[in-house]
């Protein structure tokens, strides 16, 4: 009796860990994403950490953060890589940050990498595509207002005033003081969780030195 | 005790099937060369793999059973396999095909240059437009610099291929737009109504276009208005001619933008000494209304209105007695509505509805006659799309014009009215995405004429590499004689046939062109002895080339294009077959533009070349026997971009002719041919100042 008992309580326990396991096996493959992104260097590697995060998007349909990193992966590695695999890579990370924006809407770290992939689409062909410089600004001013404390917006604000031309309203001297406010939300800033964003910092430095 | 409790766990666990299946394989696409960074994915798990740049991939699942492996890389298209899982290694090996996409697929190119800021292997974006030396932000200026078209300073319009200005029709959102351009001074061309910032695209056909259009002999310029604004700004304009301000108002989904404009030209005279004698300078004032609305996340509504002013009154010399003038005057008022809507019914189908109205009228002196005209057009349309596939498609649709122009000269007048009622259907097949053919109808019927027509069009291009292609055009093409004739009586529908064939390089960075083409012109209105008919006929042929250069010159971009044009044609007033005036035999463009980073500013130059002008000489038996000298013309435009008062503003400065070369255009002769008069431009140099601005954002927004 007792032993059937025990065994009871352990296929019990075991049962329930594996039912427990679906959104622990979430957190697992998340984790390993974020690792991927963490010591990914090539575009090869961050294109593989797109991959692996894109896997979890499509078997996950009510979570943002899959499609969230694997937009945010594809634009590192679109940036990084070279030139002719930039647009594809970039039209890739516009479709997933979409659908991370169609599973949490008014999010300001969705519209955040919005801004920065719709900036990055315009560097491309700036002359043609001028339409995307506007964009990549209403997404970031949306940004900053759906959550002001968020430090993020304000660093890709002010990246891509300083890639901009000083005559269009860019350069070093304007993207200073975004970079400061961004620095000063930095110091504050808090992660809703483990996985939630928070990249960000040390490029703000790096920028942030050159300006001076 | 132990064992029975091990035994338990691990039987429940060889069923949950613990154990681990490989999954590997090698991805190439269908020339056999691996694909790298493709993803592989065990679906709705998160089991998969990276292939690596030799196409490898690798990966272990605990998963059992009956399962679809995934495989999706940028350009190829997502493919996938049933798998079944019973813990055994899977070993596979995958062919991806390429996607096809708008962009990869050929495109006819065959007469048509695109122009916008969306599409790829567009020739001109409306910044180049606007940037363009000598063109002073006029679209058909800028237009005047690609292959196919005349320069033109005598004239209003578009002189394509042999085709004279009434040959080339204008289209806003798909409407045709009956004046698009400011009042003709005599021997001046006037300027386009549409500010280039209007529009997101421009397609300009030299010939073969599509069926959706017609009355065009010989091009058709497409104009698509812009969609919603981004942002609520105020843009300024201050001209050495005038001042301009319009504001953006934007809503959650609509955008209302309202503006006007003042030009007096008076000031500018008096600086710019003029060869004529102004009684009034032109004057014009006017305004545009203009609201979107979208409709639904795929459907658009648009309103366009605008209204305009212009007066002026000039005394010109008078070649049978040269001491004396003539007094012209022209007061004109014009009104052009615009409404459009589209949608996506259901997926598959697309539908495109306008309604269009336009009022012209004129009014003025000509010596002592008084005289008054007036244009009316009314214009409905509906296009239906059925996509058969991602690239095939075909449209159906018609469109009705009620046209009416009424004539005043002292009291006398005289008017007539058509309703022309058009059907077309084209169907544009991909038969493989490097082989796409294009085939339409179109069917008019005009009831002035009382007569009716079939225009079938068909064109076909080849991918012959990633970058390069061939297109073939042909098509007949018919339109009304123009206003002048009808007036007097109906007559016939004019008839073109065009070939063109069409060669394209064209890579982000360059641009090649090279097309070739043969028109034959028939029932071409003639006005001869006293007698009006459809007897006129001609040809047109030549060749053009067309080059454009991104990369090699740093923050540089050039383009060059060259026209060969051999055409004769007995139409109007001629005795015989002659070369136009508007024909000339060469034409050479070279626009040049550097942006310099450091001192903000852009520098844009346009050098054009063209061959003479011929002219009727009385005194050569040969009509229209005579030419004038070759054309020489040297244009610079510097804009300086600057921020004032915070606001992003764009001064510029625009010179024509600066080297000062001595232009004649033609003679006017006296009947005795004992006077002549040469046709010059009014000023040997021009120069036009202006400063825009916008208020309400940091970038560049118009």
């Amino acid at each position: 009796m007792k032993l059937i008992q025990l065994n009871t309580i352990v296929l019990l326990l075991f049962v329930s860990f594996t039912s427990f396991a679906q959104s622990e096996k979430y957190q697992l493959a998340m984790g390993k994403g974020l690792q991927l992104l963490q010591s990914a260097k090539s575009p090869d590697e961050f294109a593989a950490a797109a991959n692996h995060f894109e896997r979890i998007a499509r078997a996950e349909n009510t979570q943002w953060m899959p499609s969230y990193y694997a937009s945010y992966c594809n634009l590192i590695a679109g940036i990084t890589g070279k030139k002719e695999n930039m647009d594809p890579l970039l039209d890739k990370a516009l479709d997933q940050i979409a659908k991370a924006d169609s599973l949490s809407a008014g999010n300001s770290e969705i519209y955040t990498v919005r801004g920065y992939i719709e900036f990055m689409k315009m560097s491309i062909d700036p002359m043609n595509r001028m339409s995307f410089m506007k964009s990549a600004a209403a997404s970031l001013d949306k940004a900053i207002a759906l959550n002001p404390e968020n430090p993020r917006p304000y660093l890709v604000k002010g990246q891509n005033i300083f890639y901009t031309p000083a005559a269009f309203g860019g350069g070093k001297e304007a993207a200073k003081p975004l970079l400061e406010k961004a620095a000063t939300k930095f110091s504050t800033f808090k992660p809703d969780s483990s996985m939630a964003p928070n990249w960000g910092k040390e490029r703000n430095n790096e920028l942030l030195a050159q300006c001076k | 005790m132990k064992h029975y409790l091990l035994a338990t766990l691990i039987l429940f666990t060889a069923f949950r099937g613990f154990s681990q299946a490989i999954i590997s394989g090698t991805i190439k696409n269908q020339k056999g060369q691996p694909i790298k960074q493709a993803n592989i994915i065990l679906k709705n798990t998160y089991d998969g793999a990276t292939s690596d740049s030799t196409g490898k991939f690798l990966f272990s699942t605990e998963e059992k059973g009956a399962f679809i492996l995934l495989y999706s890389a940028t350009g190829y298209q997502d493919d996938s396999v049933k798998l079944q899982l019973d813990g055994k290694a899977v070993n596979l090996s995958v062919l991806m095909r390429k996607k096809v996409n708008e962009l990869d697929a050929v495109t006819i190119t065959a007469g048509t240059f695109e122009t916008g800021d969306k599409k790829r292997g567009t020739i001109l974006s409306s910044l180049d437009v606007a940037t363009t030396a000598g063109s002073n932000a006029d679209i058909i200026s800028a237009l005047q610099t690609l292959p196919g078209a005349q320069t033109s300073f005598t004239e209003s319009g578009l002189f394509v291929r042999g085709g004279s200005a009434a040959e080339t029709k204008t289209f806003f959102d798909g409407m045709l737009i009956k004046n698009p351009f400011n009042t003709q001074v005599p021997d001046q061309a006037s300027r386009g109504r549409f500010s280039p910032f209007l529009f997101k695209g421009t397609s300009f056909s030299a010939g073969g276009y599509s069926a959706l259009y017609g009355q065009a002999l010989s091009s058709a310029l497409l104009l698509e208005s812009k969609d919603l604004p981004e942002k609520t700004t105020t843009g300024l304009s201050l001209l050495s001619v005038g001042a301009g301000v319009d504001q953006n108002i934007r809503f959650k989904n609509s955008a209302l933008t309202t503006g006007g404009f003042y030009y007096n030209l008076k000031p500018a005279f008096s600086v710019i000494k003029q060869d004529r004698d102004w009684d009034k300078e032109p004057e014009q004032y006017g305004a545009t209304l203009q609201y979107k609305l979208k409709t639904s996340d795929t459907g658009m509504f648009k309103w366009y209105s605008d209204f305009s002013r212009t007066s002026l009154g000039l005394n010109v010399t008078d070649t049978e007695n040269p001491q004396e003038t003539d007094y012209f005057s022209n007061t004109n008022k014009n009104t052009y509505i615009n409404t459009s809507y589209q949608d996506y019914l259901a997926k598959s189908w697309k539908i495109q509805a306008g309604l269009a109205f336009s009022n012209t009228s004129d009014d003025g002196l000509q010596k002592e006659d008084r005289y008054n005209r007036t244009d009316r057009v009314f214009q409905g349309r509906l296009v239906a799309t059925h996509y058969l596939s991602s690239l095939s498609n075909i449209k159906f649709g018609a469109e009705s014009f009620a046209f009416k122009r009424a004539e005043e000269m002292n009291q006398l007048s005289r008017q007539y009215k058509d309703q022309l009622t058009a059907a077309f259907s084209e169907a544009e097949i991909f038969i493989t995405p490097n082989l796409a053919t294009r085939v339409g109808l179109r069917s008019e019927y005009s009831s002035w004429l009382d007569e009716y027509n079939i225009a079938p069009r068909a064109s076909v291009g080849y991918r012959t590499g990633s970058f390069s292609q061939v297109s073939l055009a042909y098509g007949k093409f018919y339109q009304n004689p123009e206003d002048d004739y009808l007036i007097m009586q109906p007559l016939d529908f004019e008839k073109a046939d065009h070939y063109i064939l069409n060669y394209q390089y064209s890579n982000s960075d360059y641009t090649f062109r090279a097309e070739a083409y043969y028109k034959d012109y028939s029932r071409l209105t003639r006005d001869f002895d006293g007698q009006l008919s459809n007897t006129g006929n001609g040809y047109a042929r030549g060749a053009e080339l067309f080059w454009r250069d991104r990369k090699s010159i740093r923050n540089a971009d050039y383009w060059i294009s060259y026209s060969f044009l051999d055409t004769r044609r007995i139409f109007g007033t001629y005795p015989s077959r002659a070369v136009p005036p508007f024909a000339a035999k060469h034409t050479l463009n070279v626009v040049y533009k550097q942006f310099f980073e450091k001192l903000n500013s852009q520098i844009s130059s346009t050098y054009t070349f063209a061959t003479g002008r011929t002219y009727v000489n009385p005194a050569n038996p040969v009509y229209l026997g005579d030419k004038t000298g070759n054309f020489n013309n040297l244009s610079l435009n510097v804009s300086y971009l600057t921020h004032i008062l915070k606001q992003f503003t764009v001064v510029y400065l625009s010179a024509t002719n600066v080297p000062g070369f001595n232009n004649v255009y033609g003679y006017h002769y006296s009947r005795d041919g004992q006077f002549r008069q040469a046709i010059q431009p009014a000023a040997q140099r021009d120069f036009f100042i202006g400063l825009l601005m916008t208020i309400g954002d940091n970038t560049f927004v118009r």
